[in-house]
């Protein structure tokens, strides 16, 4: 197994093979087929072993159907004389050359060492250790991205809401530029920005935290310890990061996905994770659940997180049957490195592109939704009821598909519409409709579009309520605080008037699972494509439409409303 | 010695020659880039602490599968390694 030096290195793949590659040279020639810029003994290899993208470049090319033709013929006489596929022998062949050049040229300590990897596995893999380190680690990143991000979402919002508007108006006023321009300028195109820029405190500590794990090598740990639970759904282990994150925001938990190999499980897992109830939900679960549950909105609130794990897993099982199985790129073969102290240039370079990525694709989509929004509610131009307008028509024409789900009037279908431009909506936005009129020294053009300028302002609201949610994952500690309990707001007086337990129960389970928000679509669009991004809106929504109608019909069987 | 057996049989500590590999093609392909091919000796490690996958130590890195891949793969036993 010795090489001369200069002489052309050529493994020997054994009489048979060789004999194989040598027939399919001369067939290059015989057929008058031109190899192109490919080494002839090179791609007859190839070919022989029936590499699938050789093959399709070969096809491609002239004459080369019949070179295909050739190959396949020659593959299997050596699999009728050696049993095996090409492609396994040359493997054999190429590792038995390998471990000769190993053996002759190291040596290796006839005692292995027990590395600092082997003791930190020990604990993170170890049979009871394992579980509870994984959690933990979940737990605590999950708390530093919703908690340390939300002082500097905060910052940027109140930044984008005050002073950059204010100096935006004032700066239209002096051009005497037209009222409608002001208008669309301010509520919709700053607003809108401000939708994108408050998620990028969050996403940037996210990819922090992620290339941390990525390039450490816990990841791969991770991975195997969760593989056997997520494997019920149709998942990888590495599936259990982006689903915990979406808890908090699923928009970063379908960037999360990024770290999985996988393109079919990448996608499973972004079309699951919306249905982890993320923390834009919770504002909405909380009025309702005061509003109408009194002391036992806690269990109605922990009953909706649990619906939507319980969802996604049967979602989980239908689309591994149906339109994602699983294919050979999903089987589980997954290296454990060795552990590495993670280089900070690198994971700030990452934190950094994947942000930057997110900002330009996601954010475009946001904004195009903030600004149809804006003209919604602003046309035809001069409206001063929110009804007359065409946000008004639109969810008066929609309303009547909430019926038989108990909720068929047009304030409920206006909520849930502007609730598709992130879901904490749904409650200012009826409170708006319900309440509005209380607030007056503000005309109703000015206090709906003010709506949405707080799309920024309830994310806030949102983050600090998910650190409510993150407290209640220490035991003892309430979900809803004392204050909230008491306080019984006009809104929820208006709710009662226009919603029984039975419908408000069946609103809370389609506002769980109905389309996700357009940042959240944004995402997935990017990500794996429009048609995608279609397909997770039109099953949650569909999904969402029957679990309500089971909700509020079987509630009437049942007596209930 | 020993009766082939598949690899997903063996015990944390014990150790194998690699004899046969089965499954489809594109499973095969994967495991020869793997570097799991005939003649390979592989050490098992550790199970998941729900039980799968399970770890193994071959080609001196380290190498999670899921038992269900793990059984396409014939292994011949060498005995237990004592070193931890």
């Amino acid at each position: 197994m010795t090489v001369a030096s200069r002489e052309i290195f050529r493994l020997d793949y054994g009489g048979k093979l060789e004999r194989q590659i040598a027939s399919l040279m001369a067939a290059f020639e015989e057929i008058q087929f031109d190899t192109g810029r490919y080494p002839k003994r090179w791609l007859a290899i190839k070919l022989l072993e029936a590499d699938p993208d050789i093959l399709a470049r070969v096809q491609a090319m002239p004459n080369g159907e019949q070179v295909i033709a050739r190959a396949q013929q020659g593959a299997e006489h050596i699999k009728s004389m050696l049993g095996d596929e090409v492609d396994l022998i040359t493997a054999d062949h190429r590792y038995g050359f390998i471990n000769g050049v190993v053996r002759q040229s190291l040596h290796r300590p006839l005692i292995d060492r027990i590395t600092l990897t082997d003791r930190i596995d020990n604990i993170v893999t170890h049979k009871w250790l394992g579980l509870p380190v994984f959690f933990a680690v979940m737990y605590i990143i999950f708390r530093l991205v919703i908690d340390v991000s939300s002082p500097f979402l905060d910052w940027t919002d109140a930044l984008i809401t005050g002073p950059i508007s204010r100096w935006l108006s004032a700066l239209l006023n002096l051009m005497l530029a037209p009222s409608w321009l002001r208008s669309l300028l301010v509520d919709g195109i700053v607003a809108g920005v401000g939708g994108v820029l408050v998620f990028v405190p969050g996403l940037l500590i996210l990819y922090f935290f992620l290339a941390l794990l990525e390039d450490s090598g816990y990841m791969s740990r991770a991975a195997f310890v969760m593989d056997r639970f997520m494997r019920v759904v149709g998942l990888h282990g590495k599936s259990f990061i982006p689903m915990i994150l979406g808890f908090g925001c699923a928009v970063p938990a379908v960037y999360a996905t990024r770290t999985i190999a996988s393109r079919r499980d990448r996608i499973l897992t972004a079309l699951l994770v919306p249905l982890m109830s993320c923390s834009a939900r919770l504002p909405v679960y909380v009025v309702f659940g005061l509003a109408f549950f009194g002391s036992r909105a806690g269990t109605v609130i922990w009953a909706m997180y649990a619906l939507g794990i319980v969802v996604a897993m049967l979602a989980g099982m239908v689309f591994t049957r149906t339109i994602l199985k699983p294919d050979v790129s999903s089987a589980f073969v997954l290296e454990l490195p060795p552990y590495r102290q993670p280089a900070l240039k690198s994971v700030l370079i990452h934190m950094w592109e994947n942000t930057r990525e997110f900002i330009r694709k996601a954010g475009t989509t946001i904004l195009a939704a903030s600004v149809i929004m804006w003209i919604l509610l602003n046309l035809p131009w001069g409206v001063t009821n929110q009804r007359d307008s065409y946000f008004g028509k639109v969810s008066g024409a929609i309303s009547p598909i909430f019926a038989p789900l108990g909720f068929g009037n047009w304030e409920t279908g206006g909520a849930l519409v502007s609730g598709f431009m992130a879901k904490e909506i749904v409650v200012s936005t009826m409170s708006q409709i319900y309440v509005g009129g209380a607030n007056a020294q503000v005309t109703e053009p000015t206090t709906v579009t003010e709506d949405l300028v707080g799309i920024g302002k309830g994310f806030v609201d949102a983050v600090v309520q998910s650190a409510k949610i993150a407290a209640d994952i220490i035991p003892g500690v309430h979900l809803v605080d004392e204050n909230a309990a008491s306080e019984d707001t006009a809104l929820s007086t208006e709710l009662r008037d226009h919603f029984t337990p039975l419908s408000a129960a069946s609103l809370l389970v389609f506002v769980l699972l109905y389309v996700p928000c357009v940042a959240t679509l944004g995402a997935i669009k990017q990500e794996f494509g429009s048609s995608w991004a279609v397909t997770s809106a039109v099953y949650q929504t569909v999904v969402a439409w029957i679990a309500a109608f089971v909700v509020y019909q079987g509630g009437h069987l049942l007596g209930l409303g | 010695m020993t009766e082939p057996t598949q690899l997903h049989l063996l015990r944390p500590g014990q150790k194998a020659t690699i004899t046969r590999i089965g499954g489809n093609t594109a499973l095969r392909r994967r495991f020869a880039e793997m570097g799991i091919v005939r003649g390979e000796t592989i050490l098992i490690e550790r199970h998941a602490p729900l039980g799968d996958p399970v770890e193994y130590f071959i080609k001196g890195y380290h190498l999670a599968l899921r038992k269900e891949e793990a059984a396409q793969i014939e292994v011949l036993l060498l005995g237990v390694d004592h070193h931890g």
